[in-house]
């Protein structure tokens, strides 16, 4: 009976120490999610909700907006993803076993962009693009281009953001990567030189396999930040020209926020809600091994 | 800079790689050098083609135009007050949960974690039509409370500081107690004071994170007396006027807040963001 009360008691104060936490989780987190997958199959006008369905996700395939969207997200997600694995590791692995100021000045070139908001990164970016009085187009004048105005044409637009957002967070990756290289144990290297191995050899034959794990979690966490992409989208190109520039996060936005299309906005979001469930589930599985 | 302390021949591949990497680093501050010289320029200048690569006049008279024309102060202090709330929030309400999880014996603890933990994956925003309606009903719209309160629901920090509390031995805990100490009491007299670095890590990467966070305070706020630092600025954007030079200075004030806590707190950026890649 005294084992049992003591019990009961541990028991009570774990759940009280995790109440604040569970319960805004529930509010702000769980909730929603259901809520969400509810919404998705209604249609809404302000107060009255009428149930649809599958017909908002019926209507959104047959959207080329959302096609459009899709393809465009799925784009920046394969390109930036890409890119910035391959710079980070390039850059890491030249740099890592440098001396620690030089180590510590690169990792804070790279990363200083990525401290500053994407707003402000975005705001930069659109005076250094102005067609008419940008530096970028100044330049590409004297090169003499023949397009300088780089967001208002769809073949160039495309490009253009993937190298901005790359560039602006490629920084986050470089120091996961260095702090990984790092703990690298120095007597593989040694073991290898001994060999005769060169510094090319000894990057792909050992640095980057040992790096592996941290590989998987920045290629996770990236695909899961450029699926959201917006706020470059948004202030940049407005999703243009002609929607050639739109993703799936300012898709969703427009439609619960322009077009007051709430139950179309949900869809979009029941449907990107499952993609990083199935893209994250690598990760979270090595995670649970861990525990 | 590039001295090999080991006396091992430096291959020609490396000091190429090495040259590759700090003309890039160089290249990627240089949006933000421009930001900066822009602000200073006066309002032809910063149109001129050629430009001046370094400002001729300096002047802060677009700074001083942001802060009279535009309510930048009002928007610095809501940002300063979310990000500051939030963060203070998310650490009270985190290092609880993560001490029961680390600590603590009860029922259901594990997939109570491992549910936490998941959502660590899930960005809020798809959800942002539900969370919405929720703000709305609670009547949070254009509050800075709605900004605030879903963004102390993140597993982040439970995450984060469960990490530093695990690297505590249980003894201590133990020992306080037959000591006569409460739980609460051994909690934070005893083992929150070990983990103050995790506190502080998780602080300056919470701050910074909601401080740059946009989507959101954007739909919340709508209201010239709630928009935030971003939302402010990014309105600047839409503004006809065309002077850049003023909306580089509105940027620049969103700008040097996260600098300063870089340079002064780089270490904790190494730190912070490899946990989450090391227990992966």
């Amino acid at each position: 009976m005294k084992m049992n009360r003591h019990v009961l008691k541990e028991n009570l104060t774990g759940y009280l120490f995790i109440a604040p936490q569970l319960l805004l989780f529930l509010i702000f987190l769980v909730y929603p999610i259901i809520e969400g997958i509810r919404l998705s199959l209604y249609r809404i006008n302000y107060t009255n909700q009428v149930f649809v369905g599958f017909e908002n996700y019926q209507q959104l395939f047959q959207d080329p907006v959302f096609i459009k969207s899709t393809l465009n997200t799925v784009l920046f997600v394969v390109f930036i993803v890409a890119l910035t694995v391959i710079f980070a590791l390039f850059v890491s692995a030249a740099v890592f076993d440098k001396n620690a100021k030089y180590v510590s000045f690169i990792r804070g070139s790279y990363y200083i962009p990525v401290m500053v908001s994407m707003v402000v990164m975005s705001m930069v970016w659109s005076f250094l693009l102005n067609p008419a009085n940008g530096l970028i187009p100044y330049v590409a004048k004297q090169m003499e281009l023949s397009s300088v105005n780089f967001l208002g044409n769809p073949k160039t637009v495309l490009p253009v953001i993937i190298f901005i957002t790359f560039a602006t967070n490629v920084g986050q990756a470089i120091i996961l990567y260095i702090a990984s290289m790092i703990g690298v144990p120095k007597d593989l290297f040694e073991a290898a030189e001994v060999d005769g191995a060169n510094k090319l050899t000894i990057i792909f034959k050992i640095l980057i396999p040992m790096v592996k794990p941290t590989t998987v979690y920045i290629i996770i966490m990236n695909i899961i930040a450029v699926l959201k992409i917006f706020v470059v989208i948004q202030l940049l190109t407005g999703g243009g020209p002609n929607n050639a520039s739109t993703t799936l996060m300012y898709f969703l936005y427009n439609n619960a926020f322009k077009y007051n299309q709430l139950g179309v906005a949900s869809a979009v979001g029941v449907i990107m809600f499952l993609i990083t469930l199935v893209l994250s589930f690598p990760q979270l599985r090595s995670m649970f091994k861990k525990n | 800079m590039l001295n090999n302390q080991n006396k091992k021949k430096r291959e020609p591949v490396d000091v190429i790689a090495n040259v590759i990497i700090i003309f890039f680093a160089i290249l990627n501050l240089f949006p933000l050098y421009w930001l900066f010289t822009s602000s200073l320029k006066n309002s032809s200048d910063v149109l001129k083609m050629p430009p001046d690569w370094f400002p001729k006049t300096l002047t802060f008279s677009n700074y001083v135009d942001v802060f009279q024309n535009q309510p930048a102060l009002r928007w610095t202090f809501n940002s300063i007050y979310v990000s500051l709330v939030t963060t203070i929030a998310v650490i009270i309400v985190s290092s609880l949960a993560a001490y029961a999880f680390s600590k603590l014996k009860f029922k259901g603890k594990n997939v109570i974690y491992i549910i936490f933990i998941s959502s660590l994956m899930v960005p809020k925003e798809v959800m942002i039509v539900p969370l919405f309606r929720i703000i709305q009903n609670l009547g949070m719209v254009n509050t800075l409370n709605g900004m605030i309160w879903p963004n102390v629901a993140t597993a982040f920090g439970v995450f984060l500081l469960k990490g530093f509390f695990d690297t505590i031995p249980d003894s201590l805990r133990e020992a306080a107690r037959i000591d006569g100490a409460g739980e609460f009491y051994t909690f934070y007299k005893i083992i929150l004071p070990i983990v103050k670095p995790g506190i502080g890590a998780l602080f300056i990467l919470n701050f910074v994170q909601v401080w740059n966070d946009y989507l959101w305070q954007l739909v919340v706020g709508q209201e010239e007396n709630t928009k935030t630092l971003m939302v402010g600025i990014a309105s600047l954007m839409q503004d006809l006027n065309p002077n850049f030079a003023y909306k580089m200075a509105g940027a620049t004030v969103a700008a040097v807040p996260m600098l300063l806590i870089f340079i002064f707190f780089q270490k904790y950026f190494t730190k912070g963001l490899s946990i989450g890649a090391e227990k992966g």
